[in-house]
């Protein structure tokens, strides 16, 4: 089994135990469960109370899981570098409106410059003021 | 809190020592851009007001620190500081001043900044040549967003303030300037 790095958003780049084939990258089921929280199960894939229904027969290879087929099934969007060994998932568009339309501050975990890393609900029952800059 | 959409420590770090004073809130790092898809963030320096409820009190505008790139921006940087102290000292919120603008990712976005993570992270461990097939399709499908036209400059060994980055202001200039632009940009300097 090649290593894969596996990307997302609230976490970055993990590793990941799965191969390549050809333009495939396919994990290993347990693997993809500890990254993602879902599992293949005879009802589907599902996670927590959630199960979703999965008719594609091209979702698994051999007991691996298909990165693009699994992201397809859940319609969320996802890279495939299979050259490079690099898959990234992501939330659907819609899940990432909901909050921003509702105005609601959603809750984040970030490395702190300082060490160690910072919850923004730490800060509690204050006004607060997140400023995002860059070094460009 | 601080957040530095930037690739390493170090680097937000040179700035964070640079400053005077220095900050004495949380200044926290967002390599994988997290806050971009949480919040609406498409450029920086954005800032967002929220209250004590952990609701959006203003949407992200544009708000610069001070004045030193005012001939740039034409952003008069006092006018926002003010409405900021206003709020804290008393919870009014500014007039509405129609220069600001919620932002809702659409999925062209989205699929951009997975594009855009997944380069950085070949950029990060120097498989640039992969990098920039990704960042290629990353500003196709997100032409519009500062945080990956400009903010893939460094990583591409291009000058954030250089030609490719005023190649990209005109596009956005002549576009009309979409993004959610200032809270109140003052009287012209």
């Amino acid at each position: 089994m090649a290593d894969v790095t596996f990307l997302d958003a609230e976490h970055g780049a993990r590793p990941a135990s799965g191969r390549v084939d050809g333009v495939r990258v396919l994990l290993d089921p347990a693997s993809l469960d500890a990254l993602t929280g879902w599992q293949l199960k005879p009802e589907g894939l599902c996670r927590d109370d959630v199960c979703v229904p999965v008719r594609d027969p091209d979702l698994t290879v051999d007991g691996a899981i298909d990165v693009d087929r699994f992201a397809a099934a859940l319609a969320r969007p996802v890279v495939v570098d299979a050259v490079n060994g690099v898959v990234a998932l992501g939330e659907r568009s819609v899940d990432r409106r909901g909050p921003i339309e509702a105005g609601v501050a959603p809750d984040f975990t970030l490395r702190q410059l300082a060490g160690g890393t910072f919850t923004f609900s730490s800060l509690g029952r204050r006004k607060k003021l997140l400023l995002a800059w860059s070094s460009w | 809190m601080g957040v530095a959409f930037d690739d390493s420590v170090a680097v937000a770090q040179e700035w964070v020592d640079a400053a005077d004073p220095r900050p004495v809130f949380p200044m926290l790092l967002d390599r994988e851009h997290l806050l971009s898809e949480l919040y609406g963030i498409y450029n920086v320096p954005t800032v967002i007001w929220i209250d004590e409820d952990d609701r959006i009190a203003r949407a992200p505008v544009i708000a610069p620190g001070d004045d030193m790139f005012r001939d740039f921006t034409n952003i008069d940087s006092a006018v926002h500081h003010e409405q900021l102290r206003a709020w804290v000292a008393t919870g009014a919120l500014p007039p509405a001043s129609g220069h600001e603008e919620v932002m809702l990712p659409t999925d062209d976005e989205q699929l951009a900044r997975l594009e855009r993570r997944v380069g950085a992270y070949l950029a990060r461990e120097g498989r640039t040549d992969a990098a920039e097939a990704h960042f290629v399709r990353a500003h196709q499908l997100a032409p519009m967003d500062w945080t990956i036209r400009r903010g893939t400059l460094p990583l591409r060994g291009d000058d954030p303030f250089g030609e490719t980055f005023f190649a990209f202001m005109g596009e956005w200039a002549e576009a009309g300037q979409p993004g959610y632009g200032s809270a109140d940009p003052g009287a012209p300097s």
